[in-house]
């Protein structure tokens, strides 16, 4: 126990005067959440807390494109204060025009066989509005408009209708209950998550750093010469690197809370259940230094260690949801995202921070991360069994 | 500690198919210095890892007092210490860090370790360079504090790979008159260098291999009897042909 305290004591005096490394560990995944839930803080709003703008150019009169307009409004959707012009609607706001064309208004009074004689619809979109905000306010419009024929209908057949009655708004109460939650997951719940991950996995960079240097000082050699065995040279690299992510863990949770609203952005709701929140911690640091002692017993240079923990982070970022949102993955890309142990470990902070899941919500995220770790450790000793990695002697 | 004794002892890497070290016997008796000379790729440093622990799957006997080193090393940890000719320490680190950590993963603890190291530090007269990064120190330091924490745990069997690589003529001195003070006490001591007069000035017994095979071995005057200086003797046996 002496010689591990001994190899910790090492690791850690070694880690602090390690400036880069710490910048590495601590400043870039925090700069990564602030920015980053500043900049996505849009794509995880509900269509109300999102704002759209759109403009109605009817050829039958401004009173008809007048009424469209407060019908669509509403949900996220507010008509455009800058009155939209044809000639110029593909490349200014607002992001969405209904062009309707003329007679449409009288049409809507055709009785429904003779539908085909309602002259259509024009929606412009901006290209770059989310498909589903697009398919919203499609919805939308035929919802409004079919209000509006009803009610053409109805003063046509001469039943007094009920202008209010048939508007979309009033239509009925819906209300949208998220599952463990009194709300949607914000931005900042996405990404201090993701991004701590990604800074956890990132131990990487030092632990391989130090191995090379270590192995290309003649230091490892010296170790085994005083009968060090190397299971314990790998292990005395976990105990102050696992202490690491700890601090990484509650130091982008305060991130979360603090440096986010600073800069504007929503607070980070905190997990109900700090044990669990501990326990995939664990997991996923286990996981990434399991990771860091791989790269570091395969890497023979610095650069190779920078290439292949840096590429390998990146990638398995891109893949598992920390630098894009699952949900936003085709179904390919997402069944694809399984594969990265930073989307199983994402799993596990989401089932404790967005949905305050219990025990068996973390148990198969948890069970990979371990089994992960315990996986790259013995391919860390087989590698080094294999490749003889402390001998320089020829 | 008695005589090291190299009985047959063979090697080659595994897949390499060449032989490093072909039958090498070698008797190394305490309380002198048994200087180890070869050219380049000789041996030398595999014989030396070997001895150390850092290589395995030689075969031949290696003992110590008729001990198995091995044997040996499992009953007393701290028998045997290297210093490699590479600056195997913590640049990172004061060169107190780093005496405190080779101390610690050796066992030593507390006031003994304490001792140790301020000991170690005398000898080597690193005492002012304590508090400094060892990544900081000129060249002669580093050697010094080399060697420092390979006498850290007092072994009795010291193993010397070129422990003077790449210093000034002022730090060389110093670091053959301390070797040379080591000689006094009942260590066995192996000491590999390329520079003649070194081996000269402090070994009482020496060996000459090439290609892994033992050339000449016994003491300084009887292999020099002839009249020939070392460094002739060394040119006449392994050839002027550069190597590798």
């Amino acid at each position: 126990m002496r010689r591990l305290l001994a190899l910790w004591e090492k690791e850690t005096l070694a880690l602090s005067r390690d400036v880069l490394g710490l910048a590495v560990l601590f400043l870039m995944p925090a700069a990564f959440i602030v920015v980053m839930s500043l900049a996505l803080s849009d794509v995880f709003k509900g269509g109300a807390a999102r704002q759209t703008e759109f403009a109605v150019i009817a050829s039958d009169g401004p009173e008809f494109a007048k009424q469209l307009t407060e019908r669509l409004e509403g949900d996220g959707f507010h008509p455009s204060p800058e009155p939209a012009e044809r000639g110029v609607l593909h490349v200014t706001k607002p992001a969405l025009t209904l062009i309707v064309p003329r007679g449409f208004e009288r049409a809507l009074g055709t009785p429904l066989g003779k539908a085909s004689s309602v002259p259509a619809l024009k929606l412009v979109a901006d290209p770059a509005l989310p498909p589903a905000l697009l398919l919203a306010f499609q919805q939308r419009v035929l919802g409004v408009v079919l209000g509006l024929r009803v009610s053409a209908l109805m003063r046509r057949a001469g039943v007094a209708a009920d202008a209010e009655a048939l508007d979309l708004k009033h239509a009925a109460t819906l209300n949208v209950e998220t599952i463990g939650g009194t709300g949607r997951p914000s931005s900042v719940q996405q990404n201090v998550p993701a991004w701590l991950i990604f800074g956890m996995f990132f131990v990487v960079m030092p632990i391989s750093s130090l191995f090379v240097v270590e192995r290309r000082e003649g230091t490892l050699a010296r170790l085994v010469s005083l009968r060090v065995p190397f299971s314990m040279l790998l292990l005395g690299k976990v105990g102050p690197y696992f202490a690491v992510n700890l601090a990484q863990a509650a130091l982008m949770l305060l991130a979360g809370r603090t440096l986010v609203p600073w800069f504007g952005g929503e607070t980070l709701a905190l997990p109900a259940r700090w044990d669990l929140l501990a326990e995939v911690t664990a997991c996923t640091s286990f996981a990434a230094i399991g990771w860091g002692l791989l790269v570091a017993v395969c890497s023979r240079t610095l650069e190779q260690a920078t290439v292949i923990g840096g590429v390998g982070n990146i990638l398995a970022a891109a893949v598992g949801g920390i630098m894009v949102p699952r949900f936003v993955m085709p179904e390919t890309m997402q069944k694809l995202s399984e594969v990265s142990p930073m989307a199983w470990a994402l799993d596990g902070f989401h089932a404790v921070i967005l949905r305050h899941g219990g025990a068996a919500d973390i148990a198969a995220p948890c069970a990979k991360l371990l089994a992960l770790a315990a996986a790259l450790l013995a391919a860390a000793l087989w590698v080094h069994h294999r490749r003889r990695v402390l001998t320089s002697a020829q | 500690m008695g005589t090291l004794n190299l009985e047959g002892v063979s090697f080659h890497y595994p897949g390499g198919g060449e032989t490093v070290l072909d039958q090498v016997t070698l008797v190394i008796p305490a309380g002198g210095i048994f200087g180890l000379l070869g050219p380049n790729g000789a041996g030398k440093t595999t014989l030396i890892s070997i001895l150390a622990g850092q290589l395995h799957g030689a075969t031949g006997k290696i003992s110590a007092d008729d001990e198995p080193l091995e044997a040996l090393r499992r009953r007393r940890p701290l028998s045997l210490g290297l210093v490699p000719q590479e600056y195997a320490f913590y640049p990172m680190l004061t060169c107190a860090e780093n005496l405190r950590f080779f101390g610690a993963v050796q066992g030593l603890a507390g006031a003994r370790l304490k001792d140790r190291l301020a000991a170690a530090a005398r000898f080597a007269r690193i005492e002012s360079a304590l508090a400094r990064r060892a990544g900081r120190l000129s060249g002669g330091l580093k050697r010094r504090l080399n060697l420092a924490i390979g006498l850290l745990a007092e072994p009795e069997i010291l193993l010397l790979d070129e422990p003077t690589v790449g210093v000034d003529p002022q730090s060389r001195a110093f670091l053959l008159d301390s070797i040379r003070s080591l000689a006094g006490t009942e260590r066995t001591i192996l000491y590999t260098s390329h520079y003649m007069e070194e081996v000269e000035a402090i070994c009482d017994r020496v060996a000459i291999i090439d290609h892994g095979r033992v050339l000449v071995s016994g003491a300084l005057s009887e292999v020099t009897r002839d009249g020939s200086g070392l460094e002739e003797l060394f040119m006449r046996l392994t050839h002027r042909s550069l190597r590798d």
